[in-house]
């Protein structure tokens, strides 16, 4: 379970404060697939760095399966990452001048994998992803879709407990979009972790279990199944 | 992240930026090379130096001189007070100076210094010629043969002790006296002419000093000396013969002159002279005594530290070039920090720590440092085997010396230091690198 609780987050300081995102409230069930849907600007991004450790809050704690990031160490969170988490990025963020069995074996190599078994994991990846014939190509060499399907395979080949896609399909055209979404609810299935995407295509946010609505740095709907009373029913309790 | 994927991770950005590494991994070499050729240089000058202490010097004795500038000591631009005791002597470059000697008296007070084993003196004769019946004359020079000297010998043997008139003959005399050969020469008799000062008084015309005031001696060759493969340049035609005989020698050609029984410098033994501690000791007790002693150290000394000079300045030139190539450094792994700032974002991203991330960059700059080291030292090696025969034989340094000596751990060890500056010069970048914020890194709009 994710959750997150009485998050705040600025930038800024005196005039130039910015409240990027305010008070949110909210938990993720283990093994959710769940949606972070709201326009540009609303603090999705924001929100999921917190999530995930990579940015710190200014208020408020996120707890990660009754762990409270903010009491670990950033060594810890690293671990943390590199054992429990993966990202997916618009932008693929794929070496290009690697090849897709380096690009694969970069998690690994992070989280201290013996070396051992790293071929056999970073194949099992790229089969999954449909690219194990690719294995010794350039990056570089590869369509967009493909790219995406690489930086997939990149997020699984550790077997995290939480995968963060952050608009996975917003620089794809929408056939190969549509692909990549089904690839990754399919993984999700089979691996069984828990899936954060965030993204502002209602239909691909209708796939999920839960749906989190955002505007201007706060929750203004929660849909599907959580524990949690909603963010804006605490927010007036506290007021 | 292990260590050897580090390694591994840091070449390949490097391979990726080909260009860039090989003109930053450039200047590095320059100063390798250098470096590289100067150590190589240095070696072989300090062997060639030893060489010529190991045969012809004996450690556990002292040159002992009256007179500073024998040694190479002293100040030339100063004019030096007169003594009794001096007398003409020729130098190297065939100027002719008066140096203040050594005479009889002067070998008695040293004798006495507590510690002294013994004294020899140092002599050498110009010999007017050396010659056989019907053959032609030759200019020679006779020296003292130094007892602990083991020249190589082709044929013959040094007779222990050499006493008397014997004579150790250099192998080029053999052809030129009419010898069929160098066996047939040992056992043979030479004739050595000797010159004796003008008479003082009667004037005399040039040839007839020439003619009436030679002496004549026979002298039986006992040894035929090799070719010697290193030698006081200048001293490869001496012969050699016993202390008595040089003596006698000497004493003829300098009769009634200021070189009569007085000697530019002399040997003086030191009793357990291995210990450097008694040698240091009569050193010093000598210079009590208004003398100069010079060990064999010290003449090492002397003779290194011109090549050290010479070195230094190389040497400078290697550390300019080395601390320009830090900057190219510096700036290169700027440029990589900067390029790779997304790779760097999601590398923290996926849980890479600080510390690895700063290392990825340090063994980026260490591969930069070792591609250089190894580059430089690699061309001045190759180079400098393949020219150092013709390097050698144009310094006329003799067989058996080698101008360039690499020594593989030295090569090693200065490529080493270049890997560690190169380190040192990527601690700045790196940390960039370390710091970096991975949200601001993956930001796409
Ligand atoms: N480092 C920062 N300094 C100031 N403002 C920031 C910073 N990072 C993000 N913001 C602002 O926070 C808001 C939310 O950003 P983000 O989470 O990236 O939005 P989204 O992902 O929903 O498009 C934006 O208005 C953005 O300009
Ligand atoms: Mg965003």
């Amino acid at each position: 379970m994710i959750e997150l609780k009485d998050i705040t987050k600025t930038y800024g300081k005196g005039d130039s404060l910015f409240t990027a995102l305010y008070k949110i409230d909210v938990a993720i069930p283990t093994t959710t697939t769940a949606a972070i849907i709201g326009k540009s600007g609303s603090g999705k991004s924001t929100m999921m760095h917190i999530m995930s450790g990579l940015d710190r809050p200014s208020e408020g704690d996120v707890i990660i399966n009754d762990k409270a990031l903010s009491e670990l160490k950033p060594r810890q969170i690293d671990k943390f990452r590199s054992t429990e988490m993966s990202f997916i990025f618009q932008a693929f963020f794929v070496e290009a001048n690697q090849t897709c069995y380096q690009n694969v074996m970069l998690p690994l190599e992070i989280a201290k994998v013996g070396r051992r078994n790293r071929r056999k994991r970073v194949l099992e990846a790229l089969s999954a992803v449909d690219l194990e014939e690719k294995i010794d190509a350039q990056a570089s060499k590869l369509s967009g879709g493909q790219k995406q399907r690489l930086a997939i395979a990149r997020a699984i080949v550790n077997k995290p407990k939480i995968i963060f896609a952050d608009e996975p399909t917003g620089n794809l055209d929408s056939t190969t979009g549509e692909l990549i979404i089904k690839l990754l609810f399919n993984l999700h299935k089979s691996i069984g972790a828990t899936l954060v995407i965030v993204t502002h295509d209602e239909e691909l946010a209708a796939r999920c279990s839960m749906r989190i609505y955002m505007k201007d740095g706060e929750i203004t709907r929660i849909e599907g199944k959580s524990k949690q009373p909603t963010a804006t029913s605490k927010k007036t309790r506290r007021v | 992240m292990f260590l050897s994927d580090q390694i591994r991770r840091a070449g390949r950005s490097l391979r990726s930026a080909k260009a860039r590494t090989l003109l930053t991994a450039m200047a590095i070499a320059v100063g390798a090379f250098a470096l590289t050729l100067t150590l190589a240089a240095s070696n072989g000058a300090q062997s060639f130096v030893n060489n010529i202490i190991a045969k012809n010097f004996d450690p556990t004795e002292l040159i002992v001189v009256a007179d500073q500038t024998v040694l190479g000591g002293g100040d030339a631009s100063k004019p030096t007070e007169y003594s009794g005791n001096f007398g003409s002597s020729v130098s190297n470059s065939g100027a002719v100076t008066q140096v203040k000697r050594l005479t009889d008296d002067d070998i008695k007070k040293v004798k006495a210094v507590p510690g002294v084993e013994s004294v020899r003196e140092d002599i050498t004769a110009n010999l007017q010629y050396i010659t056989r019946p019907d053959q032609k004359k030759f200019v020679g020079t006779m020296q003292s043969f130094p007892p602990f000297q083991q020249p190589d010998l082709i044929a013959g043997s040094i007779p222990k002790p050499l006493i008397g008139k014997q004579v150790l003959l250099p192998e080029a005399y053999i052809a030129a006296l009419g010898f069929p050969s160098v066996e047939a020469a040992v056992g043979k008799t030479i004739t050595v002419g000797v010159q004796k000062p003008p008479a003082t008084g009667a004037p005399q015309t040039f040839s007839q000093a020439i003619v009436q005031d030679s002496v004549v001696q026979e002298f039986t060759i006992a040894a035929i000396l090799k070719k010697p493969t290193t030698s006081q340049p200048g001293t490869e035609l001496y012969l050699f013969t016993s202390q008595e005989a040089a003596h006698e020698l000497n004493d003829i050609s300098t009769l009634g002159t200021a070189n009569y029984r007085a000697y530019t410098d002399i040997f003086v033994k030191v009793a357990d002279g291995n210990n450097a501690q008694n040698i240091t000791a009569v050193q010093n007790k000598i210079k009590d005594i208004g003398f100069y002693a010079q060990s064999v150290k010290d003449t090492q000394a002397f003779l290194t530290q011109i090549i050290s000079v010479l070195q230094g300045i190389v040497i400078a030139f290697g550390l300019i070039a080395v601390l320009a190539s830090i900057f190219g450094i510096v700036n290169t792994m700027y440029i990589s920090v900067l390029q790779r700032t997304r790779e760097i974002g999601l590398m923290k991203a996926l849980g890479m720590r600080k510390r690895d991330i700063g290392r990825l960059f340090r063994f980026e700059a260490a591969w930069i440092g070792l591609l250089g080291g190894a580059i430089g030292a690699g061309l001045a090696f190759g180079l400098g085997t393949a020219l150092n025969p013709w390097i050698t034989a144009k310094v006329n340094l003799g067989a058996g010396n080698s101008l360039l000596i690499f020594q593989p751990l030295q090569i090693g060890i200065l490529i080493l230091i270049l890997v560690i500056i190169s380190i040192l010069a990527g601690w700045l970048p790196s940390r960039k690198a370390a710091k970096l914020d991975p949200i601001e890194a993956l930001r796409t709009e």
